[in-house]
Parts: C-alpha cells; sequence; structure tokens
C-alpha cells in the first residue's frame, strides 16, 4: 500500500477553474481521494466532517480567505495538525510572513506547474511514490 | 473613442486593468489574442485583460496553457472583487481570437474556446463575443458603464508570446521549505 492509497487532500478556491486545475494535477500525481470546498467557510465545515491530511487553499477568497481558514484550522483542537499549503498569485514576502506566522507548511505562486505542486506536497507528507 | 473619456489605459499581452473610476477607457489591439471585458453594473467597476495560451496544445497538451489562462483570468476576476464586485452580478463581453493567416494552428480558435469554457464553467453571464474572422480588433472598454467599441483594423498578425510569460511560467520552480 504506498502514501497515495491513504493520502486525501481538499483544494479550496472560490474560482472553479482554478480548482479544476488543481484537482486534475492532483490526479496526475495519482492522489485518489480529493474533496474540494468553494471558500473557507465551507471547507472549514467540511473539514469538521471529515479531516483530510492536506489542504491546498487559495488565498484570495470571499468571505473567509485562505489565511483565515488556516487561523481556523491551525486554532482547533482535532484539525491542528493538519498540513496547509497556500496558493497565491501574489507571493511577495509579506503574504509568506503572514502565512509562515500563521504555520503554513508551504506557498505556492500560481501559475503553478505539477512538478512545484508535487514537490510542495512532497515537502509536506512525505514521498508520494 | 467612447464620449466622456478622460483617462486612456492601454493594456497590452498579458496584461490586465481594473478601474472604477468615471471616464476611464482600457483599450487594447488584438490579433489572435482574446480580450475579457467584464463588469458589474451595481458596483459600476469593470476590467479587462489581454491573454494569449502559450504553448502549442495540440503538441505539448493543454495543460500548461490552460493553467496559464485560467490565472490571467482568475487575477481580473480577483482585481474586480478587491473592488467590491459580486461574482453574481459579472458581466462579461469578449473580443478577440482572430485566425491568422500562415499560422500552423488556429490559435486564435483556441484561446476563443478557452475564454468562452471559462466563462461558462465560472458561472458567469456572456453578454456578447466578437470572437473569430481573419482581422485584428482594437477594442475600448469603459469599465464603469460597461461599454464597449471595437474597430476592425486589417488582418491579423501573428503575435509572439512575450517573454515575460515564458519568465513567468519558468520562474516556479522553487520550493520553499519553512
Amino acid at each position: 500500500m504506498s502514501v497515495l492509497d491513504v493520502l486525501r487532500i481538499m483544494v479550496v478556491d472560490d474560482h472553479i477553474s482554478s480548482r479544476m486545475v488543481t484537482v486534475e494535477a492532483l490526479q496526475q500525481m495519482g492522489v485518489k481521494h480529493i474533496s474540494v470546498a468553494k471558500d473557507g467557510r465551507e471547507a472549514f465545515q467540511k473539514l469538521n466532517a471529515e479531516p483530510v491530511h492536506l489542504a491546498i487553499s487559495d488565498l484570495y477568497m470571499p468571505d473567509i480567505d485562505g489565511f483565515q481558514l488556516l487561523r481556523a484550522i491551525r486554532a482547533h483542537p482535532k484539525l491542528a495538525k493538519t498540513g496547509f499549503i497556500i496558493l497565491t498569485g501574489r507571493k511577495d514576502g509579506a503574504v509568506v510572513q503572514n502565512a509562515v506566522k500563521l504555520g503554513v507548511n508551504n506557498v505556492i505562486a500560481k501559475p503553478f506547474t505539477p512538478d512545484v505542486l508535487k514537490k510542495s506536497i512532497e515537502s509536506v507528507v512525505g514521498r508520494l511514490h | 473613442m467612447i464620449t466622456g473619456t478622460t483617462q486612456k489605459i492601454p493594456i497590452v499581452q498579458g496584461d490586465f486593468a481594473v478601474s472604477d473610476a468615471e471616464g476611464v477607457v482600457i483599450s487594447t489591439v488584438l490579433g489572435s489574442c482574446v480580450a475579457a471585458c467584464i463588469f458589474d453594473p451595481v458596483a459600476r467597476v469593470g476590467g479587462m485583460n489581454h491573454f494569449l495560451l502559450p504553448g502549442n496544445p495540440d503538441r505539448d497538451g493543454s495543460d500548461q496553457s490552460r493553467r496559464y489562462g485560467v490565472f490571467l483570468m482568475e487575477k481580473l476576476l480577483n482585481g474586480l472583487f478587491e473592488r467590491g464586485a459580486l461574482r453574481s452580478r459579472l458581466q462579461v463581453k469578449l473580443f478577440g481570437g482572430a485566425r491568422v493567416l500562415d499560422a500552423r494552428s488556429d490559435a486564435g480558435a483556441k484561446n476563443a474556446e478557452f475564454a468562452t469554457n471559462f466563462v461558462t464553467n465560472e458561472g458567469l453571464t456572456l453578454v456578447s463575443t466578437s470572437l473569430g474572422g481573419l482581422q485584428g480588433r482594437r477594442v475600448e472598454f469603459a469599465p464603469v458603464s460597461g461599454k464597449a467599441r471595437q474597430k476592425f483594423i486589417g488582418m491579423a498578425v501573428p503575435e509572439p508570446e512575450p517573454k515575460k510569460i515564458k519568465r513567468e511560467l519558468e520562474s516556479v520552480g522553487d520550493v520553499d521549505f519553512f
């Protein structure tokens, strides 16, 4: 049994097309258990019902954004150890600093390549293959 | 020129601009590229982008070019949301995607198809399109009113992929470890 058989990942993005891009990249890597959420609020509700090993979240979203979602997860006793990768179109120093302060595992700049996404995931959960 | 124009913002390939200021007109010139003009008539804010999907989707697989297109559309949408636009109110006008003669593949059609699919997938309202054909277009868009004008400007000429796109696609190879 490999990591890919058990690894559960949630993709959080308000743009359907961006979600599809990330989900397809994960499927091509062989990730079998993928869930999605359209914003931070939906993600937090779904995670409470069904936790995942890793959340890959867009930063800029209406209502509850990626930072707020990360803060809520780290403050939650059962979800606190969930891996968290932020995707952002603006990967500048302030974004990275704030994300690190909140306990992010990795920050990826959009548009990303599947290889970068894979490396980033492996930096959090270990080798996939 | 759209009546009442006080400031003109020209954009080039790979760019986008958003404004909620009266009198602003965003303009661009398109061959096989596509420009999406998106506005919220209630919040009175709008913006335009100008993109060409990089690479040859037939040869390289469409993944990379689609990722880049999605990224450019998302940047424009996020810019609109930051200025108070609501997704449910957004209206979209699409221009460009002309066929360039002498080109091996019809990149214009692929850009147009990508843009139309994006609008459908995101559930946005497409209010008008002027896509395809053999002629280039000059497009002017008033983001506050949502008014757009286009002028055909002769046969479309091939548009090279700007170095900026290549740089952006190549500069994402780094992974930071915290």
